[in-house]
This record gives structure tokens, C-alpha cells and sequence, in this order.
């Protein structure tokens, strides 16, 4: 087998939904070796969809399948002692704990980071939590809703909202838990780095609050020392940014001297734009109001991919606002062979999304499709952790697994 | 103490990074240990050391002194910087000699803007086998749209992640820097897998970077439903497929909203009772999920009657107390005024030459027992000397003839 980046690496993943799960996909479409350890009744991700027309199914959530790729599947009650027994035999086996309950979820099982340590001084464990394990809002819950607005993000959602009365909105989809699940790999890949040398395992804490905060760190100091404001009505040229053609929107970018001579020209020289001043960053950025409504009265008349490209091939910084649907067929994707061809044995064959990044020598790939409910129970406890089939079996009858 | 040693002490990186996106995955690195040394052409600098964050303010100081730049000083923290003329053969050649002591090289320039410089990765290897470059660009190097400009908030529509944000009947929504962020962090992480593979094996490799494609792999459950469905995902504002009461609600005050979501009864229970209405918890228009999320309208009508009369943060924190997931939306003064945060020490303080003490964000993570650097972005070409002279080896007088041909600043 050709080797991928972090072959050899081992994972547990006692992770629900999309922060710790995707974390866990990151480390093992790069060739890590991750235990997904789920509950008996499934990871709650599997009852979400979005699910094919045929009806609900938990081996068939999207959410579920994306998330879970190249992952083996165990499932494990450690309210059992004979499964808490199992599951520290996975810490000892592990280099890496992802986890994203509450502290308390593990401590309650005996399971502190002191006594972990003792189990494996060279666990890396990596603790997602909404608000992270310390300060006064430790304890609080907080999910997709509260954590984009409790960081800041939502404040500033829909930008260029045309009515301030109305309430701010969150990102669509799970923003917050693919946020957070970046960052904790991120954080862990640094930590097994820093491992080499000193062979320690170290505690890492991630506040998804806090990852959303990071995001908007340069507004909350542009506010604080030069005063910018803090806004999400419309506060620019509505010229540019999020415009309005036939058939949708794009995103327009023409910020740039070169951009905006490049638009004229692309707008067939209109005399309303036809003085040298136009030539200024400056005097756009007082004066582009002036010419919105003939902007926009030209900007409606395109279709959404055709001024796309037309305007991209001049040089001016554009995007389509692509749906699901539109991404999908995205020639520089498939071009760039973004998504990957994978096949599950309950859900079928699909395309999924693949990475952004295209490393050529250990190129990321999906080693397996997510897995069915406890597929690997036997082939983990058996291989990995050295239970014997007697041994295995009486877990099974005790229900620890 | 070894053990206190941060992560990736002892790793250089070279960082050709401007605006937000690289220059943010170079500061990540810098911030887990890694020596970080920003290259900037002094008469072309990174252009956010001069500009204010949008929006301006108004009367708007339009170009800033170039260490003064507020969105320059948070992405940079921890970093040294060199400045070198690339318009000039020494220049070029002084930065690939830089590069190849570094182990990873990051830009986020155009699509093969580093090869016409001289500086590509076929060129660096021959320097150092085993360097690892990473190229960030908006739509990567190969493919019929690798020419393509873009910002942040392009990227987001391109990938996916504008359509589905905002009200069902109001317009898609892009957000802003924020995507840039989450993008640096993305490439910063397949930059250390990249590495961890280089310490097993001593190989090093090109990642090619797109910053399109960062966004649709963070809604890729959204792309594999379509898949699945055949059905487009659309906007649904602040509400949730099957959880109700799931939105934000207003309170007493000027633009003062409150974030709720409830997942179970239990916490609906629980809400009911802060808000004095226990009997809504038997009322069969709300007595189960799917019954909430059916009458969900009317739900958020009752909620927003009583949250409309009260203040917001007495709410969030009546709300936390019964065991309910409850957020202010916070702005700018509520996050450096939010105790939770303080007390995490989310926020650093630096002391800035020419700015003065700054509180800003910190790192987006805590580690056990790593004392964390907090040091402020570098000025223009404030450790050339360090740079050229320690790295480089290059004599004082060598230094003054650059400096003379205008080389370096």
C-alpha cells in the first residue's frame, strides 16, 4: 500500500454530529488509523440526513457518511464495566483521544485527564466543548445556534441585510462544528509533532466559542482601535459584493484599479462611468453609490455563470453563489478531480466532496466508507486490543457491546 | 524544560503570504512554536499594513502608516519580518536562499506566481529535497479556471457556503474574513501532516491549496444530501431541520437579540418554566418535536412576546441556569466584556512600538503546560539584520550595499 501522511497514527474517536467526527476524518483520510467509538443506538449524526427519497435510514445520513469516511466502527457502552474495561484498553492502544461531551461525561467514568495520563503519558487528547473545560460558562450547553452567535459571526449575519429590525442569522449548515473540528486537528497534528520530541501527550482544549471568536478577530480590533464599525446593514457601494443577475447572484470583487477598468470595459464603456476619476480607488469608494442603480440595472441583465466567466477571463475578481447543485458540476472541480467515488455498501455508490488541498506525495484519499453500525467490533477488540473470540463473545452476551 | 518546549519549536518557515488568508496558517505555526519569517517587497507590502478593516470609518483614514494596519496586526503576531526587493535579480535570489533553510515555504498569491519568480517548489527541491510547499490560491494551479481572482467572500459563494445562508425569502449571504481564516487553518493543518510525513520518512512535497474548494468540503454533508436526494439544500435563516424552538428572538433595547435552541423536551420543559408558561409544555401543539417544529411560527411568537420585555443577558443567563443552550448575539464590546472569555484568557495583550498596548485575539485553542508566545506583528523589515546577517550570513558590509541599491529597506 502506498503510504499516506499519517500512517501509523492511532485514534479513538468518542465523538458525536460534526465537531469531533470530522476531526476524526481529517486525521484518517491522511492515513490515520481512527476507532470511531459509538453508542449502541448510533452516533445521533445518523438520523439527520439529508437521506435518499427511499426514507430515514441510519446507514444512510448524509451527515453521517461524510463525516465518518476511512473510519473503522466499534460500538462500546462504558456505563458497562466490562465496556469501560474495553475502552481503556483503547486509550492505552491510542496516540490520540477525540472526544466531544462534556468533561464531566468521562470523569464520571474515572476517566479524569490526570488518570488518563496514567493509562498512556503519551495520549494526545483533544476536548472539544462549547465553551471549553474552564471559566465560569464551562457547563453551559451550546450547539450550532448559540456558539456562531455567542462568538460573534452571527452578529454580523446576513451582511448587507436590508433590515435591521430583523433578527441576524447563522451560517447555513453545521458551520460551527466544521470550524472547530479544523481547528482541533490542527491543534492535535502540532501536538504529535511536538510528541516526537518529548514523548508527552498534552490536553488539548477546544472552545468552540472561542474558534468562532478567532474568526472575527480582525473586526473586533479594527472596532475596538480605529474605530470601524460593526455592522451587518449595508454599509458599501451596493455595487459591488452580492449582486443580483436573471437567474441569481454573484459575488462581485472589481476592489482593484485594473478590476474595476476591466468591468467598464466588460459593461461596453457606459457614459455614466466614462470620466478619468472613475480610474481612482478612492474616488470609487465615495462615489460607486452614485452609479449603483445602473449597475445594478446591468448586472440584472446577466445570467450568473456567463458573467462569471466572462469577467473572470478579464481579470476581475467575481463568483457565482453556487448551490449544492451548481457545485457539483463545477468544471475546475472535476477538472481537479475534487470529488471522490465512493462506494457503501447500505447508501450505494456517490460522489462525495473531497479536500482542498492536493499533496503529491501522500495524496489524501478515502481508505473505506464510513462505517455500518459496529462493523469492526470484532476485528477491533480482537485484533487490535488482543481479546480472544471467548472473551469477545461474553462481551457481546453482557452487552458491552 | 524540554517538556515545555511549544510544539513545533525548531521549524522555519518561510512565509510570501499577503492579506488574510496565508498570512493568518503562517501565524497559526508561529503561535505553536514555529520561527515564522514574513517576506514582503518594501516598495509592495503586504497591503493590509496600510489599510482599515472595512467598513471605514467616517471621516476615513484611508492609508495608515504601514506597522498601524489592525487586520496586518492580527494575523501577524509571533512573526519576524524580512523585506526584499523581487523586482530586483538579488532579491529573488537572497529570498530563495531564505527558503531553502526553511521547511515549509507558504504563499497565497496567484496560481503560478511563485514559479515566475523563481521560486516554485521544482526549484526550491533543488535547494532542499525535502522542503514542503504550500500554494494557496483561490481556485488552484491546474484547471481551466486556475486564473481566476478571488476574495473570501467569492470563495464562499463558489464553494457553496453563501447559498445556504440567510432567510428563506430574503438574499443569499456571504460573511467575510472569517472564510479567509478558516481557510489558513486548513492549509496550516495539511502543512503539519506534510511534515509528520517528511519526520517518518524524510520526503517532502507540493500541497496545492484551493481556497474554493476549503469552503465546499466544510458543506460537503450539504453536497452528498443533494447527491442522495436530488434535493438543492436552501436557506433557513436561524432554524433547524427537526429542532424547535430554534431561533434568535428579540429582546429589550436597541437590536438586542437572543439565541435559543432546544433538543430535546426535557429542555423545553425547563424552558417553559423560566419563562412562566409551564402549561405550554402539555399544550399538544408543543408537546412533542415534531408538533414544536410544526407550530414552530406561533412557538416563536409566545417566546418573543416575553423575551421582547427583558434584557438579553438576564435571559441567556436564566436560561443556561435551567440547563438550555442560550446565547447573547454578541458584538464587539460584549465579546471583550464577556467574563467567560476573560477568565480563558481568550484575549492577549501586546505591546506594540508604535501602537501601543493592544488586546487581541489569541489562539484559537489552550494547551496543557505550553506557555504560549504573545508578541506583536513584526514592523517593516524589523529583523532584516537577523535575517540576513544570522540566516544568511551576509557581512554588515554586504548588508549596506543592499540597503544602498535599495535590496532591501
Amino acid at each position: 500500500m502506498a503510504g499516506e501522511a499519517l500512517n501509523g497514527i492511532k485514534v479513538v474517536e468518542l465523538a458525536t454530529m460534526v465537531s469531533g467526527p470530522y476531526c476524526g476524518k481529517l486525521l484518517a483520510d491522511m492515513g490515520a488509523d481512527v476507532i470511531k467509538v459509538e453508542p449502541p443506538e448510533g452516533d445521533p449524526s445518523r438520523q439527520c440526513g439529508p437521506f435518499p427519497k427511499s426514507g430515514p435510514h441510519p446507514e444512510r445520513s448524509a451527515l453521517f457518511l461524510y463525516n465518518n469516511t476511512s473510519k473503522r466502527g466499534i460500538t462500546l457502552n462504558p456505563d458497562r464495566p466490562e465496556g469501560l474495561d474495553a475502552f481503556k484498553r483503547l486509550l492505552r492502544w491510542a496516540d490520540v483521544l477525540i472526544d466531544n461531551h462534556p468533561p464531566q461525561h468521562l470523569e464520571s467514568l474515572g476517566l479524569s485527564w490526570d488518570e488518563m495520563c496514567r493509562l498512556n503519558p503519551g495520549l494526545v487528547y483533544t476536548s472539544i466543548t462549547p465553551y471549553g473545560r474552564t471559566g465560569p460558562r464551562a457547563d453551559v450547553k451550546g450547539d450550532e445556534l448559540t456558539l456562531i452567535h455567542g462568538g460573534g459571526l452571527g452578529n454580523l449575519l446576513p451582511t448587507r441585510s436590508f433590515d435591521i429590525d430583523r433578527a441576524p442569522v447563522k451560517m447555513g449548515g453545521y458551520a460551527v462544528g466544521y470550524h472547530g473540528a479544523i481547528t482541533a486537528a490542527l491543534a492535535t497534528m502540532a501536538t504529535l509533532l511536538g510528541r516526537m520530541k518529548t514523548g508527552r501527550g498534552r490536553l488539548i482544549d477546544i472552545s468552540l466559542q472561542n474558534v468562532m471568536l478567532t474568526m472575527v478577530r480582525v473586526n473586533v480590533a479594527g472596532c475596538r482601535y480605529q474605530g470601524t464599525s460593526w455592522s451587518r446593514v449595508p454599509d458599501r457601494p451596493p455595487a459591488t459584493g452580492r449582486m443580483k443577475t436573471s437567474d441569481g447572484y454573484v459575488v462581485l470583487g472589481a476592489i482593484e484599479d485594473h478590476h474595476f477598468r476591466a468591468l467598464i470595459e466588460l459593461m461596453g464603456n457606459p457614459d455614466w462611468v466614462a470620466g478619468d476619476e472613475w480610474d481612482s480607488m478612492r474616488y470609487r469608494i465615495h462615489h460607486l453609490m452614485d452609479v449603483a442603480p445602473q449597475m445594478d440595472g446591468w448586472m440584472i441583465q446577466q445570467r450568473k455563470h456567463d458573467v462569471h466567466h466572462a469577467a473572470a477571463k478579464k481579470g476581475i475578481a467575481i463568483g457565482p453563489v453556487n448551490s449544492a447543485k451548481d457545485v457539483i458540476v463545477n468544471e475546475q472541480y472535476i477538472a481537479r478531480n475534487y470529488f471522490i467515488n465512493v462506494e457503501h455498501p447500505e447508501a450505494g455508490k456517490h460522489r462525495y466532496a473531497g479536500w482542498p488541498y492536493q499533496m503529491t506525495a501522500t495524496p489524501p484519499r478515502v481508505g473505506r466508507p464510513a462505517p455500518l453500525l459496529g462493523q469492526h467490533n470484532q476485528e477491533v477488540f480482537c485484533n487490535a486490543l488482543g481479546y480472544s473470540s471467548e472473551e469477545f463473545e461474553r462481551l457481546q452476551r453482557l452487552r458491552a457491546v | 524544560m524540554e517538556n515545555n518546549m511549544l510544539p513545533l519549536e525548531g521549524v522555519r518557515v518561510a512565509d510570501f503570504c499577503w492579506v488574510w488568508a496565508g498570512p493568518y496558517s503562517t501565524m497559526l505555526l508561529a503561535n505553536l512554536g514555529a520561527e515564522v519569517i514574513k517576506v514582503e517587497g518594501h516598495k509592495r507590502t503586504d497591503l493590509t499594513r496600510h489599510g482599515v478593516v472595512w467598513p471605514l470609518p467616517d471621516p476615513a483614514p484611508q492609508e495608515l502608516p504601514p506597522n498601524q494596519g489592525m487586520s496586518f496586526n492580527s494575523v501577524n503576531m509571533n512573526k519576524k519580518s524580512v523585506t526584499l526587493d523581487f523586482t530586483k535579480p538579488e532579491g529573488v535570489g537572497l529570498a530563495k536562499r531564505l527558503a531553502a533553510m526553511c521547511d515549509i515555504v507558504v504563499d497565497n498569491m496567484r496560481a503560478g506566481a511563485m514559479i515566475r519568480l523563481g521560486l516554485g517548489y521544482e526549484e526550491l527541491r533543488k535547494l532542499r529535497p525535502d522542503i514542503i510547499v504550500v500554494s494557496a490560491s483561490s481556485r488552484g494551479q491546474q484547471g481551466p479556471h486556475k486564473d481566476y481572482a478571488g476574495y473570501a467572500t467569492i470563495h464562499q459563494a463558489v464553494g457553496g457556503g453563501a447559498y445556504t445562508t440567510g432567510y428563506p425569502d430574503g438574499e443569499p449571504s456571504t460573511s467575510g474574513g472569517d472564510v479567509d481564516l478558516i481557510n489558513a487553518t486548513t492549509a496550516a493543518y495539511a502543512a503539519l501532516a506534510a511534515l509528520y510525513h517528511r519526520e517518518q520518512t524524510g520526503e517532502g512535497q507540493f500541497i496545492d491549496y484551493s481556497q474554493c474548494e476549503g469552503v465546499s468540503s466544510m458543506v460537503g454533508d450539504q453536497l452528498l444530501g443533494y447527491e442522495l436526494s436530488s434535493e438543492v439544500p436552501e436557506r433557513m435563516g436561524n432554524r433547524h431541520p427537526k429542532y424547535a424552538p430554534h431561533s434568535v428572538y428579540r429582546c429589550w433595547g436597541v437590536d438586542h437579540w437572543l439565541a435559543l435552541e432546544v433538543h430535546s423536551d426535557e429542555e423545553f420543559a425547563a424552558l417553559t418554566n423560566v419563562i412562566g408558561m409551564p402549561e405550554l409544555a402539555k399544550d399538544p401543539r408543543f408537546a412533542d418535536m415534531a408538533s414544536r417544529k410544526e407550530n414552530e411560527a406561533e412557538l416563536d411568537r409566545i417566546i418573543e412576546e416575553w423575551t421582547r420585555q427583558r434584557d438579553r443577558d438576564w435571559m441567556a443567563n436564566e436560561f443556561c441556569r435551567a440547563g438550555i443552550a442560550a446565547a447573547s448575539s454578541r458584538d464587539w464590546r460584549d465579546l471583550y466584556a464577556d467574563p467567560h472569555l476573560r477568565a480563558r484568557n481568550a484575549f492577549v495583550t501586546v505591546d506594540h512600538p508604535e501602537l501601543g498596548k493592544l488586546e487581541l485575539v489569541g489562539a484559537p485553542w489552550k494547551m496543557s503546560d505550553y506557555e504560549m508566545p504573545e508578541r506583536y506583528a513584526p514592523l517593516l523589515g524589523e529583523h532584516n539584520d537577523y535575517v540576513l546577517q544570522e540566516l544568511l550570513g551576509l557581512s554588515e558590509a554586504e548588508v549596506a550595499e543592499l540597503r544602498r541599491n535599495d535590496v532591501i529597506m
